[in-house]
């Protein structure tokens, strides 16, 4: 729960130790082995795009830092090694993830799905009490970001249109307080203009929360514009890593690597 | 490169070895009844009376991927047919195996219309609850039945052409009858409708989309497989003679499954083991207790499906293989919630290839389990 | 005595047998959400509970007391059930969960006749004897008593899974396991309590019927049935459902047993047979549940 109070985090970025770093991380479903050894790392408190075509690696890259697969090598979060580390284990030391698909409890209300977010927080039967005003806080907090749940709060989660269950999922996520958010293809199946939202928020997220966010998205110039640095796969490597402004700026290498220009891509 | 010699050497070796193991089971089954008590030979021609409604379950259980907890109540559906049919019709023993073999399959499709156009776990429900309702019910139907009481038929004799006793002739015809059952269990299986079946066992929605009939074959599959259970009941009548309500309560039912469990699902030859295990073990373990058998049976399930998910069969398969390649790891099962499923970002086609079933099941035309294990030359 | 009486009066008693099967249902009902599967074994559980209270009861404890000894020991007799026999084949196929279940269906009941013989026992009646008098329906305390408890235990558990924060995260986890883990919730403690809990509400049935139908291993059996009716009418996703499936089905058998001459006592059992044929053909959800029924 604590949170850097170092100022502008982002302009130390360079010269501080790295958040999260990933070195020689292989994974994969059985005998399908997806990733290759991929090194790379992430700055506290930065956005970070992870880009790729289809089937490059990039969800299961997510996957295996929460713990949703098993990967080989090494991932360290604030020095401590995320690898081998179960979903709810990886979830106690801060990391929030909002998978494909969203993941939302479709039969609790929209609240309860918040409050689910919360659960470590107040599990604990003796801090859990203190930290019961901290979470009705949060929830509150949550609702000035996303104001539609507010309005939706006692519905089920079920009931909602995509791009609200998106901005639950992610709302729930939140509600852990999370070092580090985990965001898998946010922008799936949701119309241009909610999804250009959706960035937005992540975006204001980011920036007064200082939470360290990793975005995998198909739509490289969403990701882009709000991502400080980005990571490109292909086929379970990386194979361009950079600034954000850079690898956007380099059109002919995004269009290389992501299959689209990025200078025409949707949105906007 | 010496494996790849010894294996080639195996291939070649393997036809005139299956050949002669065949022949060798072949002389052991027809020696049995004259080397044997007329009392051991009744209990080898139960074993296989049993085999039969075993193979009809195997086909729905072990490559269907459906339970039917009531496989009992098509046994003894079969052998009322048969008793009804000699107590009050004298129509003699041979008539009834095609009444009772074409009764039960339309029983089957009955209870399997309205079963199976959903998830499996209904047509358990159905067949158990159907199971429950008959013994009842014949009691009920006293007039045609006799009630409590049972029916008492002649059992199957011996024609004087073929010089043998009861015991031995009643033998050789359960023996033909599953043969003849066991042979049909494999060519079903081998049929277009067989392969559609093991398709539908091993990844459901994908076959659906390669345009298999999902509930049409389910519901064929346990037509068939109260077809095998009839016949079964059928020659069961024709063995002992006696039928009575109280013999087919819902106990059998569960017994049946048992053995076929213990013996190997989607093995061929995992419902003889398995009948061997249904004749013996009650009789064994009821000299401790009266409890015995259902500590051993329920103990015997829980644990194979642990341990060995294709049973004393599959069992024998696995070290085979064990013993000739290197172990095959099962890699941990994915879990079954959408957002877990391999990732659509990358291994979708990885995710058709796993069967959704005991994990190695034992090859559909797995070598008889009585059969010497090959030895690999290195 | 007027046919209206009479009828209400049946009804009364449907509705006292129905409360029984409706626990049993629930409890179904709760392993469904839980893990997904139909579990074979619930009625057995609920019987060797029921013998628990019957060896406290015979070793001199007051009714009132071994009730609640009795559901504390099936809670914890769940909860290791779920760890020792469920979980290590949680990611296996639904058949071999299923097969799983049956297997232990067969083993609780024949390790209490090993253990009880399955000689027929006797089993203390809680309730008073007599009843009262409601416009010529005669209402039995044992009746009123068997509705009262599982009463009870239904606002017990609207109020666990409603109202408390534990309730919440079991229902997170009946809805989306995956979610409930990346929330940090460990679900594997709370699928040992959803069977600890089915465990207790099974119990619930066992107790209540044991006085009615005499107490031996194959007890269970034929209820079983009639929950599994009760739960396919009210859907297997609806405690709701359960009980008011538990009900329905229970007016039905005695209304069938009192009033169908074809069927009589002795053909009851085929009730729930044509209730879930029925249910299949018509509603396959049942009454309460999902539109969506899974094609699994």
């Amino acid at each position: 729960m604590s949170e850097p109070t170092t100022a502008s985090a982002e302009a130390e970025a360079s010269t501080e130790p790295d958040f999260l770093t990933a070195s020689d991380l292989h994974a994969g479903y059985g005998q399908a082995r997806v990733l290759q050894g991929l090194d790379f790392s992430v700055a506290r408190g930065e956005v970070c795009a992870i880009l790729g075509p289809n089937g490059a690696g990039k969800t299961t890259t997510l996957r295996a830092l929460c713990g949703m697969v098993r990967g080989r090598g090494s991932v360290t979060l604030d020095g401590t090694q995320l690898l081998g580390r179960s979903p709810e284990q990886a979830a106690r030391l801060g990391v929030a993830h909002v998978p494909e698909g969203r993941g939302t409890f479709n039969e609790l209300t929209v609240e309860e799905n918040l409050r689910i977010g919360a659960h470590l927080r107040t599990a604990h039967w003796r801090r859990g009490r203190a930290e019961r005003a901290a979470v009705a806080a949060d929830l509150e907090r949550i609702y000035g970001y996303f104001p539609k749940l507010r309005q939706r709060s006692r519905q089920a989660a079920g009931s909602l249109s995509g791009g609200e269950q998106q901005m639950l999922a992610i709302g729930r996520a939140l509600m852990l307080r999370p070092s580090l958010l985990l965001l898998d293809e946010p922008s799936l199946g949701l119309a241009p203009l909610v999804t250009r939202e959706l960035f937005e928020i992540v975006r204001a997220v980011n920036e007064e929360e200082r939470t360290t966010v990793i975005v995998v998205e198909q739509n490289a110039q969403l990701a882009l514009d709000i991502a400080h640095r980005a990571h490109v796969l292909e086929a379970g490597r990386l194979v361009l890593s950079g600034p954000a402004d850079r690898i956007r700026e380099d059109g002919q290498v995004a269009e290389v690597y992501l299959g689209v220009s990025v200078r025409t891509g949707t949105g906007g | 490169m010496s494996t790849i010699v010894a294996t080639l050497a195996t291939d070649r070796a393997r036809r005139p070895r299956a050949a002669l193991t065949a022949l060798l089971a072949v002389a052991v089954a027809v020696g049995a009844p004259f080397y044997f008590a007329p009392f051991q030979v009744f209990q080898l021609t139960m074993v296989l009376v049993y085999a039969v409604a075993l193979a009809g379950l195997n086909l729905l259980v072990g490559f269907g991927g459906q339970i039917s907890l009531g496989h009992g109540a098509f046994f003894a559906a079969g052998a009322y047919t048969a008793a009804v049919m000699l107590d009050r019709y004298d129509t003699g023993h041979l008539a009834t195996l095609p009444v009772a073999a074409a009764g039960c399959f339309l029983l089957g499709l009955g209870f399997g219309v309205p079963a199976l156009r959903l998830r499996g776990l209904y047509l358990a429900l159905v067949t158990l609850s159907f199971a429950v309702f008959l013994p009842p019910l014949l009691k009920r139907l006293e007039p045609v039945t006799g009630g409590s009481m049972g029916l008492t038929v002649d059992k199957l004799q011996p024609p004087a052409w073929s010089g043998l006793a009861e015991d031995q002739w009643m033998y050789f015809v359960a023996l033909t009858v599953a043969a003849v059952a066991l042979l049909l269990a494999r060519n079903l299986l081998r049929s277009r409708a067989g392969r559609a079946l093991l398709a539908v066992r091993d990844n459901e929605s994908a076959a659906e989309v390669m345009g298999v009939r999902l509930s049409l074959h389910k519901t064929l599959a346990f037509a068939w497989s109260a077809l095998f259970a009839g016949v079964s009941g059928c020659v069961y009548t024709w063995v002992i003679g006696y039928v009575s309500p109280d013999s087919f309560s819902f106990v059998l039912s569960i017994t049946l499954l048992a053995g076929l469990v213990v013996g190997g699902l989607a093995s061929l030859y995992g419902p003889l083991l398995g009948a061997a295990f249904v004749m013996y073990v009650p009789s064994w373990a009821q000299d401790i207790s009266d409890a015995a058998p259902g500590v051993v049976f329920g103990l015997l399930i829980i644990v194979v499906m642990f341990v060995a998910p294709t049973g004393l069969a599959g069992l024998v398969g696995r070290l085979r293989s064990l013993a000739a390649r290197r172990p095959t790891r099962t890699t941990p099962a994915p879990d079954r919630t959408p957002e877990s499923a391999p990732d659509t970002d990358a291994t979708s086609a990885s995710e058709s290839s796993a069967p959704p079933t005991p994990a190695d099941p034992a090859p559909a035309d797995a070598e008889p389990v009585g059969a010497p294990p090959r030895t690999e030359k290195e | 005595m007027s046919t209206v009486t009479e009828l209400l009066q049946q009804v009364v008693e449907g509705v006292g047998s129905g409360a029984v099967y409706a626990s049993l249902a629930l409890a179904l009902v709760l392993i469904h959400r839980f893990t997904g599967i139909v579990n074979f074994a619930q009625g057995e559980l609920a019987m060797i509970s029921t013998y628990v209270a019957w060896q406290l009861v015979a070793s001199g404890m007051s009714f009132w007391l071994a009730l609640p000894v009795t559901l504390a020991v099936s809670f914890a007799g769940g909860m290791l059930i779920e760890r020792l026999v469920i979980r290590p084949v949680q990611n296996a196929p639904e058949l071999t969960m299923v097969i799983v279940t049956v297997g232990l269906f067969i083993f609780v009941n024949a390790m209490a006749g090993l253990i009880w013989s399955f000689t027929v026992k006797d089993f203390p009646q809680p309730f008073p004897d007599g009843g009262i008098d409601l416009a010529g329906v005669r209402v039995d305390w044992s009746t009123l008593g068997i509705i009262a408890v599982v009463a009870v235990v239904m606002g017990l558990l609207y109020l666990l899974f409603q109202h408390t924060s534990v309730g919440l995260v079991m229902r997170a986890v009946a809805c989306n396991p995956a979610s409930a883990r990346l929330s940090g919730i460990r679900v594997g403690r709370v699928l040992m309590l959803g069977w600890g809990l089915a465990a207790t509400v099974g119990a619930v049935s066992g107790v209540l019927v044991a006085p009615l139908l005499f107490l031996e291993p194959n007890m269970m059996g034929g209820v079983l049935i009639y929950a599994f009716a009760a739960a396919t009418l009210g859907g297997f996703d609806s405690p709701v459902g359960a009980v008011v499936g538990g009900l329905l089905v229970g007016v039905a058998e005695t209304l069938a047993g009192a009033y169908v001459d074809v069927i009589g006592a002795d053909l009851k059992v085929g009730v729930p047979l044509v209730t879930i044929l029925a249910v299949l053909l018509v509603r396959p959800q049942g009454l309460f549940g999902r539109a969506a029924v899974e094609r699994a």
